[in-house]
């Protein structure tokens, strides 16, 4: 059974319509990651789920029971703000205990759960600093640790490590890992970086404006996007889009004109294209220098020497940005023309709605 | 490599002071000169004739708001009859703290309207601290009807001085049969203090983010809780600005209240009984003013006991800006 699950969960303020219809099944001890631009409603959705917003229509589930109108400590969740959100004024103990001295748990109750929470987050020599006297990373810990004290079956984090440096992110990317293989509890979390949901998602959830555009399992979303939002948002740097239009689809083979860039024959089943504008996607770590069984001739206006990586920037004749990156540190100037190729196994076909052809 | 590190490889017998003697002339002089001027900003380095320049104007300005302080104390401590000698010099010949003994005597009540005084002021900021308190966190937290509105006629109040509505207060409190009682000098200059209060705080509340509303609600707290145990202690600095300002506020507007609905000496406050000074052929003027600056009193030690709680940046830490 799952742990939780939204059915056809509406939000509106006034007359705009955030949440458009979602549909989703979360199951117990699942790490989930909404992913999605700003403005998706990704954070909505959290803090519906969460009891922070009401439900315009539809349901949401937490156990089999239907929470719409609970408020979110009876829901069984805790969740984790960007902001931290952590009580100045009191000490880290007492931010931690929150919870559990609104339950007016005994002392000794609450020494316990604060100790072992301090203790899996490392903050044992911090309890009685100020939430001031802390570094960012502490304090995200800090927040983390009130959500762990109540024992709740959902986490809800709002994206809890935008706020930290590139560094200490990467680093409390995996202790949250940790986290969630220790506790085993289901976790929901929202970010915008698609590199955190990548990382450390069982299933992410790929939200465009209001509605779902994919759900699966990351390496699902990067090998076979269903659509030209979750192949563009997902990878980095962005997949290459051509424009083409598709010459013939006989069932086997789908031709495909590129312009001046020539034609393109990709093994398709689809005869429903035929005729179609459609888009060619390629990503960039897919392109090797020299032939492949597709070249292009390009010349990078801008290249990156990453030292792992190599990144060259280029504009299409037709106009579409295009980038190619390459292992290592092969000799690529900016302004010199070269040819990189690609596999047709990689390429992914859109058609003109821009769903995905197999 | 440190400058000790230079030394110790030196061979034994060699004089190390010559050998490094000009080194610790260049070492030393930027030491120096950091200490003679402490380590500051660029934007708050000053000439010494600027800082004479802006110490010069906080004189200026400091004398012209206190010249009449200083005046009057000059006063209280001159004998009565050197004040109305020709040439009239303001520094005191002949001087004396006799005023101040002699008061007491003079107006006997004076104790009376000073602890008045204090009692309806204090009184007054307890109420409105009470009230306005909740206020301002609804007002800053809950979307409810009418709130614009609501805010709109508190500033319309406001407006209003409280001598436009003395007659109306008056009949109000004759027919209710409140005049002559401490409740018809508290209850009006209360009301008159808690509109802006509420503005103030309402602003002081809205700076504490939401989302520490919000993280107490997920913890399951209620909102007087939340209300009691996050909200109030963060807002106390402003709190603190309320009763200060109302405090004063109410010092200050006694005197009209007083005036209007009281004529009891055992509960005038002291700005009326003052009064009592003016004598049927003169003025004690120096005994006066030493009331005066007596009566200030109780207001510069609540004033400094309070300011203690104004502790800036108490948020710090709550969330990342």
């Amino acid at each position: 059974m799952s742990q939780l699950s939204l059915k056809r969960l509406e939000k509106s303020f006034n007359e705009a319509r955030i949440i458009k219809g979602i549909d989703l099944e979360v199951a117990d001890g699942e790490f989930v990651v909404f992913v999605g631009p700003s403005g998706c409603g990704k954070s909505t959705l959290l803090r519906m789920i969460a009891g922070l917003e009401d439900v315009t229509a539809g349901d949401i589930e937490i156990a089999g029971k239907v929470v719409n109108d609970l408020p979110p400590v009876q829901r069984g969740i805790a969740m984790v703000f960007q902001s931290y959100a952590l009580y100045p004024h009191m000490s880290v103990y007492e931010n931690i205990a929150f919870p559990l001295r609104v339950e007016k748990l005994p002392q000794a109750e609450v020494d316990k759960r604060v100790g072992a929470a301090a203790k899996v987050l490392q903050l044992e020599s911090r309890l009685q600093h100020r939430p001031g006297q802390l570094s960012g990373g502490q304090r995200q810990r800090v927040a983390i640790g009130r959500a762990i004290v109540r024992q709740p079956k959902i986490f809800l984090f709002d994206e809890p490590l935008s706020n930290l440096d590139a560094a200490l992110r990467s680093e409390m990317r995996i202790e949250l890992m940790e986290l969630h293989k220790r506790l085993g509890s289901t976790m929901i979390y929202v970010t915008h970086d698609q590199i955190e949901a990548m990382t450390m998602a069982d299933k992410i959830v790929v939200l465009n404006a209001g509605e779902i555009s994919q759900v699966g399992s990351p390496l699902e979303l990067y090998h076979k996007p269903d659509n030209l939002f979750v192949a563009g948002f997902i990878g980095s740097p962005k997949m290459n889009f051509i424009n083409g239009k598709v010459r013939s689809a006989d069932g086997a083979k789908v031709t495909i004109d590129l312009g001046s860039l020539g034609t393109l024959v990709l093994p398709r089943t689809s005869t429903a294209v035929a005729g179609q504008d459609v888009t060619v996607g390629i990503r960039p770590e897919h392109m090797q220098l020299g032939n492949g069984e597709f070249t292009l001739a390009i010349t990078p206006n801008i290249v990156e020497h990453l030292g792992i990586h190599t990144i060259a920037y280029s504009t299409l004749p037709g106009g579409e940005a295009f980038i190619g990156l390459f292992e290592g540190n092969p000799t690529i100037e900016d302004g010199k023309a070269l040819d990189m190729g690609f596999d047709i196994a990689d390429v992914h076909l859109f058609d003109a709605k821009g769903l995905a052809v197999y | 490599m440190s400058f000790h590190d230079a030394k110790a490889t030196l061979p034994a017998g060699a004089n190390p002071l010559a050998a490094t003697a000009s080194s610790v002339a260049e070492l030393s002089k930027p030491k120096v000169k950091a200490k003679a001027r402490p380590a500051k900003a660029m934007i708050d380095r000053y000439h010494w004739y600027e800082v004479a320049a802006l110490y010069a104007g906080i004189a200026v300005f400091l004398f012209f708001v206190l010249s009449p302080f200083i005046e009057g104390f000059l006063v209280s401590l001159k004998p009565l009859a050197q004040l109305f000698s020709t040439p009239y010099s303001f520094i005191p010949k002949t001087w004396s703290f006799d005023a101040y003994v002699n008061m007491w005597t003079s107006v006997p009540a004076l104790g009376m309207h000073i602890f008045n005084s204090f009692f309806i002021s204090s009184v007054v900021t307890l109420i409105v601290v009470a009230i306005v308190v909740p206020a301002a966190y609804s007002f800053a937290r809950f979307n409810f009807g009418g709130q614009a509105l609501l805010l709109g006629m508190f500033l319309a109040v406001n407006m209003f001085s409280g001598a436009v509505l003395l007659i109306p207060l008056f009949r109000l409190m004759r027919s209710l049969g409140l005049l002559n009682t401490y409740f018809a000098m508290i209850v009006p200059g209360a009301a008159f203090l808690i509109p802006s209060s509420i503005w103030l705080l309402r602003t002081y509340m809205m700076r504490i983010p939401r989302e520490l509303d919000e993280a107490a609600w997920v913890d399951g707290a209620s909102r007087l809780y939340t209300l009691r145990r996050v909200i109030l202690p963060l807002a106390m600095p402003g709190i603190v600005v309320v009763a200060i300002m109302t405090f004063i506020g109410a010092y200050a507007q006694q005197f009209i209240f007083a005036l209007t609905f009281n004529s009891k000496t055992e509960f005038m406050p002291l700005p009326v009984g003052l009064f009592a000074f003016f004598g049927k052929q003169e003025v004690i003027w120096n005994e006066l003013m030493a009331a005066s600056f007596v009566g200030i009193l109780p207001v510069m030690i609540v004033i400094i006991f309070l300011q203690r709680y104004l502790v800036a940046g108490l948020t710090a830490g709550a969330v990342k800006q």
